[in-house]
């Protein structure tokens, strides 16, 4: 989609809503005594979006994307440390991968037999096999991946996207957060906050079958009502600003009426399914007999529908917390590693393949940043008296696609067996380094005073792995 | 960039080890302490150091100098780290990439340094820079400044040493002070600013009317009197040390039992308390008020933060929570009372302030005994009582289990002898497997198959009981399981664990899928399912299991059914029991022990038996009925088993020395230092540190409390960022004014209410909010106060506001918080915002009960805190979602109705006019003008009172005090 038709459409939407040409969040926020966003990029933007998506529970590298054949050959045997601790306590034996890999695309990169439709992209994406999280439990994890700390209270990747770049469009929010319908992954709400960052930069959550809150208006209040009320409301606000000038804040507060009053017709709009094609459902799956599956697809398809229209940061989660089964509503196959991936491959492969196909095809994708995350890996051993693994925070995968990316790509590395990283050790640091470079971003610039210290998304640490980009 | 050079560096470079002895290539001897260490410390350790070591370099130690080949010892114009110091023709230098190049002089004698050999004196460090030294303004004794005289007076100017303070700054910066602002500003501006309410109209009327030129002073008084401004200052304190109720991180349980603490806090400030003792309360409430509910409360300071609950089977993680766990206490002791970020230095010094790694841990041995749980909360009287109630019940249950298990003993020792035979006797059947248990049984027609557990294999009472698939086969040859929904059997249950992002999450559809991955789960002790065929059929088998496919070890996996009973039916209203568990070996060993010793019992010892059973049940009852001590989320404390160590960077696996709690050796030239032994009482360890952090001498406590109390009433601090006094915060925009307020700490014994009269009582207070065109150039926002800086309510503010005018705020003070959320639990817990939300939340928002990380509408919308982190100053945000809520959510509508009823109520019947003035009165705390009202009474004719009043909530001047 070109920019012209972009700017088309925003202005079209603006006038419907308000009779008002568009007034951009970033501007409206600019204007904000007290929140300086950053607003500039430090160099030439090779993104101008992203999409995340995150499969919560510790999604197992060595069954998904990081190719061991050691492992199958030394499958039964102890490893050298024995029988180690981790999260849940004792390990076993080395486990091998129930499933086959297989060698796709031209880059002839192996990837798990359980992910037919996603592996059909693999020249597009440039792995990371050799993260590393500080932490080996979901909710700190999760946290760290997505704000840079294992504690509470730090703003999310996509606040500080917001906050660093403001938005992209006139009518909907700048960082969506689509959460599974399975629930929230661990941590909740803290991996969309705004943390100590402006309230206004936090993520809003929603689905596809669980929209924005408070968008419509009441019943009983009548579209005319409606409108005298707002007429009478500018009357009042009009009065106040004349009589108390000098403050922007009362202007800004005026825009973001008005703002959310095409949020009121836009957001609907960009949630409605119903235009897309019967051929596009069935791309992603969005009818498919298994529930999860069709809801996830849904949300595959919502984000597409976010990103085009604009929203800078769009996550995806794929599964959802800690249940009182592990492994039963997220990736957190600690007991029955078969029979949870074969439950949760098929819910994420194919919707998220289309998604990735949907970006190729519009267009979108040269200007979208893709993320691919979860908050650790898998032990290559089996926890002590199961058939499935534990968490393991030293060694797994990530991988990025799209806009500013280099294509079958494999940087780092983790050892024979996937146990730790041991080759160009990655960290969640090094990770947004990278991700804000592509957004045109020092990510040593982009800071926020906070209790003492200027607080980044990537901490004290960090350098922009060069060897991802195109 | 420095990791791409050491590649090169590598390969090019031959062993090139740094000396750690003295090689004398000396030309001219320069000494490493002296001239080199400070130039590396002045230009490198910023980034190079431990815990922050850019590049993987540190330039603590030389260890990574030499491993990394940087220099070659005697050959500068070969060594790497010269070459990047030293400018290319007219460029700067590659290092250091912040701050200013080294001077050609600072080059020289690095590389005479090199050139002799580069040698770093064994186990030499190098401290990192801080940007503050000792002599930083804030660690300084509190100056006694005298108040300056204006260049000019002024009518009314200056009324007070707090003008005196002011009009200088003004008047030395050609500035001028405004007017003062009529009466209804100024009450609205002051009742918002103690009480965080509107002034009613009787309020207004009464004040604006009042004779009496001491009228605001007066009204001052009754507001600090009222109990609404503890509910108000009680909540900024609640900000500033982090207060959240619920634990945090990814299990994030709500806390039930932390209200307590939040009403000592408004009660603290309704008292008066004095500061010094508030601190001492909140740090060692358990020792010096030890009996006393009212004062151990206060230790709720410390453990109101997060904590990651989960647990962790890896010992290395569990430390590393566990520092993280007392880091949250330590970030909010030093924020909190001294403005300090000592949590800054946890893993190395401090950048910027001189605060040494060492005065973190001297902080946290005083909180190494605290535990993050609840704990009685009661008088020494009633835990007596309660003592004496349960002594005597828990010494008799105690003698009656001695007994049981005597003849336990006795009884036991016969079995032994013919364990085997009594064990083919009583259990000629196996015992059931997780695996797959089978009962086979005469054929019967029916249609109905109900399973019963009576009893899990998991603790009796208690574990509920999982399955994966319940199988009934057709009495014929070949068999099949006709259970399976695919032929059209329905399975359901009586109960199941209930989540309620998934409630199908441990449904019945897993018992008859055909696959063994997820189970149901009953969420009771024992459960029932039933399987309904869709006809009449013949059926001789029942299969079901846990863990079919074998996913487990043999002794684990989720309890499962123990003794049950199988029922068939035609109909589903008779039934016919067509097997049990009798005969089979009981699972466990505990229960299989039990029968044996109850079936070899003889008749008096059985009757014996019962006797003791029948004993120990009622002593059990009687206990129960003991109410239990009230507890609260104040924390336990013990005395700790090892003494306090350094981490070397932060990690707890990196033992550095031992350290006792002591005074932060960052004021040890201001205030006396203490240092108690390694393993002095705990309790002593907080008590000792109150102490200090109150300690006449002082200063930064009395300096950040006056700071955070201008920065309340003003909306900026002279001091900008209220919980940092250090390098890193703002400069003070007052220094003198700051100090003097801070003497006046001492002066009034630490009480806020004499500061609050001192500064309200101020003309530089009561100025108009006005804008200057003038002025505003050369201040734009009023930092100098040259007017009353205008600034929007607080989140809590504005709901309390909105109930307030609608005539709804319940004014009930204290107890258990409301919920604007939905909480649910599956294991984790999950919010959900209430799109409804009821009576029960029309009290004042300082009582609901904030989970951290949740926002909730309304309140999370407008800035309220995620109260994960300290929080000294608000964010104001201005967002379309703020305007969606308030538009629409239906708490909204609901309120825009009560307040039309009121307007209706509170005017004669059918006037418009008088309804508009009342509304504006209560809204605003003025009339409309004209224009107004005109405006108004159409609307109202038009779409009614409702539409007008959601209106008037949603103005800018609703939500805006000038």
């Amino acid at each position: 989609m070109s920019t012209d038709q972009t700017t088309d459409r925003r202005v079209w939407l603006g006038n419907l809503a308000t009779g008002l040409a568009g007034i951009s969040l970033a501007k409206l926020t600019s204007q904000c005594a007290e929140t300086k966003a950053y607003g500039k990029t430090d160099f030439l933007p090779r993104a101008k979006r992203v999409l995340q998506i995150f499969c919560p529970g510790g999604a197992s590298h060595i069954d998904l994307w990081d190719y061991k054949p050691e492992l199958e050959r030394r499958d039964g045997q102890y490893l050298p440390e024995g029988a180690f601790l981790s999260f849940m306590g004792k390990n076993g034996p080395l486990m091998k991968s129930p499933w086959k890999f297989r060698q796709r695309g031209e880059s002839g990169s192996w990837v798990s037999e359980l992910l037919p439709h996603v592996g059909s992209h693999i020249d597009d994406m440039a792995f990371i096999h050799s993260m590393t999280s500080k932490s080996n439990t979901h909710g700190p994890g999760c946290q760290f991946m997505n704000t840079g700390f294992t504690a509470d209270g730090f703003p999310a990747n996509g606040a500080w996207t917001s906050y660093a770049l403001g938005s992209e469009n006139n009518n909907l929010p700048s960082y969506i957060a689509i959460t599974d319908v399975r629930g929230e992954p661990p941590s909740g709400a803290a991996n969309w906050g705004s943390g100590f960052l402006p309230a206004e930069h936090q993520g809003i959550s929603l689905n596809a079958d669980r929209p924005i809150r408070n968008l419509a208006s009441p019943a009983g209040i009548s579209p005319k009502a409606e409108q005298a009320a707002r007429q009478f409301l500018n009357l009042l606000n009009q009065q106040h600003r004349k009589n108390n000038p000098g403050n922007s804040q009362l202007q800004a507060r005026i825009a973001a009426y008005q703002l959310a009053a095409r949020m009121q017709l836009s957001a609907p709009e960009a949630g409605n399914l119903a235009q897309e094609t019967r051929a596009t459902h069935n791309m992603y799956g969005t009818l498919d007999s298994n529930r999860f599956k069709a809801a996830y697809a849904r949300n595959c398809l919502l984000a597409r529908r976010f990103l085009e229209r604009g929203v800078r940061f769009v996550t995806v989660y794929c599964a959802s917390r800690a249940s009182g089964v592990d492994g039963l509503m997220n990736w957190d196959a600690h007991k029955k590693l078969k029979a949870d991936y074969e439950r949760h491959c098929p819910i994420f492969d194919q919707p998220t393949a289309a998604l990735l196909t949907d970006l190729k095809r519009s267009g979108l994708l040269s200007e979208t940043l893709v993320l691919w995350t979860s908050e650790f890996g898998r032990m290559p051993t089996r926890q002590e008296g199961t058939a499935g693994r534990d968490h393991n925070p030293d060694g797994f995968t990530t991988w990025m696609m799209g806009a500013g990316v280099k294509g079958g790509v494999h940087y780092g590395a983790t050892d024979p067996l996937g146990r730790r990283s041991v080759e160009n050790i990655a960290t969640v640091y090094d990770f947004y380094a990278t991700v804000l470079n592509l957004l045109g971003l020092d990510f040593q610039q982009l800071g926020y005073y906070h209790n003492g210290i200027e607080r980044r998304l990537t901490d004290v640490h960090g350098h922009v792995i060069r060897e991802l980009l195109s | 960039m420095w990791n791409r050079c050491l590649i090169l560096l590598n390969i090019a470079l031959l062993h090139s080890p740094l000396c750690y002895h003295w090689r004398l290539h000396a030309k001219e001897q320069i000494d490493f302490r002296t001239q080199v260490a400070p130039i590396l410390q002045k230009h490198c350790l910023r980034c190079h150091s431990d815990g922050k070591s850019s590049g993987k370099l540190s330039l603590t130690t030389g260890t990574n100098l030499a491993e990394q080949q940087l220099v070659v010892p005697g050959k500068p114009d070969q060594s790497r780290l010269i070459e990047i110091i030293t400018p290319a023709a007219g460029k700067r230098p590659e290092m250091p990439q912040e701050g200013p190049a080294l001077t050609a002089q600072e080059i020289g004698t690095l590389r005479g340094w090199v050139g002799n050999g580069a040698l770093w004196p064994a186990s030499f460090e190098i401290k990192s820079p801080t940007s503050a030294s000792k002599s930083w303004w804030s660690l300084q004794p509190l100056s006694k400044p005298v108040p300056p005289a204006p260049l000019q007076a002024l009518p009314n100017w200056p009324s007070s040493p707090v003008d005196q303070f002011v009009l200088r700054r003004l008047q030395d910066n050609g500035l001028s002070p405004s007017s003062q602002a009529d009466r209804r500003a100024l009450i609205r501006r002051v009742t918002f600013d103690l009480t965080g309410l509107p002034p009613t109209p009787a309020d207004i009327h009464a004040f604006v009317t009042d004779p009496n030129p001491a009228a605001y002073e007066k009204l001052i008084d009754r507001l600090l009197a009222s109990p609404q401004y503890g509910e108000r200052w009680g909540r900024h304190w609640l900000d500033v040390m982090r207060f959240g109720e619920s634990n945090g991180y990814e299990q994030n349980h709500v806390r039930d039992n932390a209200w307590p603490f939040r009403d000592y806090v408004i009660q603290s400030f309704n008292e008066d308390k004095s500061f010094d003792r508030f601190v001492l309360e909140q740090l060692a409430g358990d020792i010096v008020g030890q009996g006393n509910p009212q004062i151990e409360v206060a230790t709720g300071f410390l453990v109101a933060g997060s904590f990651d609950s989960v647990g962790n089977g890896n010992p290395i993680a569990r430390r590393l929570i566990r520092a993280n766990t007392l880091d949250d206490v330590i970030a909010a002791t030093g924020s909190s009372f001294l403005g300090l970020t000592i949590n800054c230095c946890r893993c190395h010094d401090h950048k910027f302030d001189p605060l040494a790694q060492l005065d973190y841990f001297r902080v946290r041995a005083a909180f190494e005994g605290l535990q993050q749980t609840a704990r009685p909360l009661t008088t020494t009287a009633q835990k007596q009582r309660h003592d004496a109630q349960r002594g005597p019940l828990v010494q008799q249950l105690s003698n009656v289990e001695a007994q049981i298990a005597d003849l336990r003993r006795t009884v036991d020792k016969r079995v032994d002898e013919e364990r085997t035979t009594l064990i083919r006797k009583l259990f000629p059947r196996p015992p059931v497997s997780k695996y797959g248990t089978t009962e086979t049984f005469t054929p019967i027609e029916a249609k109905f198959f109900r399973f019963t557990i009576l009893r899990s294999t998991g603790a009796v009472g208690k574990s509920t009981v999982s399955l994966d698939e319940f199988e009934l086969f057709a009495a014929e040859d070949p068999t099949r399981n006709l259970a399976l929904a695919t032929s059209g059997a329905k399975a359901s249950v009586r109960s199941m664990r209930y989540s309620n992002d998934d409630p199908l999450a441990y449904g019945a559809h897993h018992l008859n899928d055909g696959r063994f991955d997820a189970v149901w789960i009953s969420g009771e002790p024992g459960g029932q399912l039933t399987i309904e065929l869709p006809q009449v059929a013949k059926i001789d088998s029942a299969t079901w299991s846990v863990d079919r496919i074998r996913a487990y070890a043999p002794n684990r996996s989720g309890a499962f059914s123990a003794e049950y009973v199988l029922e068939a039916s035609r109909d589903g209203k008779h039934w016919t029991a067509v097997a049990d568990h009798a005969g089979r070996q009981p699972y466990d060993k505990s229960r299989l022990n039990e029968q044996l010793f109850l079936e070899a019992l003889q008749p008096d010892e059985q009757a014996h038996h019962n006797t003791l059973l029948n004993q120990r049940r009622s002593i059990r009852q009687e206990l129960a009925a003991i109410k239990p001590l009230p507890t609260a989320w104040i924390g336990t404390f013990s005395e700790p088993a090892e003494p306090t160590y350094l981490m070397k960077g932060g990690d707890p696996e990196k033992k550095g020395p031992n350290v006792a709690p002591a005074s932060l050796s960052v004021l040890d030239q201001v205030v006396p230092s203490y240092q108690l032994a390694e393993d002095a009482p705990e309790g002593s360890r907080r008590q000792k540190l109150a102490q200090w952090i109150t300690h006449p001498d002082n200063p930064l406590t009395p300096r950040v409390l006056a700071n955070r109390i201008w920065h309340y009433h003003f909306g900026r601090g002279i001091v900008a960022t209220p919980s940092d006094l250090g390098y890193n915060g703002g400069r003070p925009s007052h220094p003198q004014l700051l100090d003097w307020l801070a003497q006046q700490v001492h002066l009034r014994e630490w009480r806020w209410k004499p500061l609050h009269r001192l500064i309200l009582t101020s003309e530089t207070y009561r100025q108009a909010s006005s804008f200057h065109g003038n002025s505003a150039q050369i201040d734009a926002d009023a930092q100098l106060l040259w007017r009353f800086p205008p600034r929007r309510l607080t989140a809590e503010a504005i709901r309390d506001s909105i109930l307030e005018v609608a005539g709804r705020l319940e004014h009930k003070m204290g107890g258990a918080g409301f919920r604007l959320y939905e909480y649910t639990v599956d294991n984790v817990a999950t919010y959900y915002p209430r799109n409804d939300v009821g009576q029960e939340t029309y009290r004042r928002a300082v009582y609901h009960q904030n989970a951290r990380a949740v926002k909730v509408d309304l309140l999370g919308e407008y800035d309220l805190p995620e109260c994960a982190l300290p929080a000294p100053q608000r964010n104001v945000t201005t967002s379309p979602l703020q305007a969606l809520t308030l538009q629409n959510h239906s708490f909204m509508i609901d309120m825009a109705r009560s307040f039309a009823n009121r307007l209706i109520l509170e005017s004669e019947p059918g006037n418009i006019d008088e309804q508009i003035t009342r509304a504006y009165h209560l809204a605003f705390a003025r009339n409309p003008i004209r224009e107004e009202s005109t405006a108004a009474r159409r609307l109202i004719k038009d779409f009614g009172l409702l539409v007008f009043c959601r209106a008037l909530y949603n103005a800018n001047e609703f939500i805006y005090v000038h």
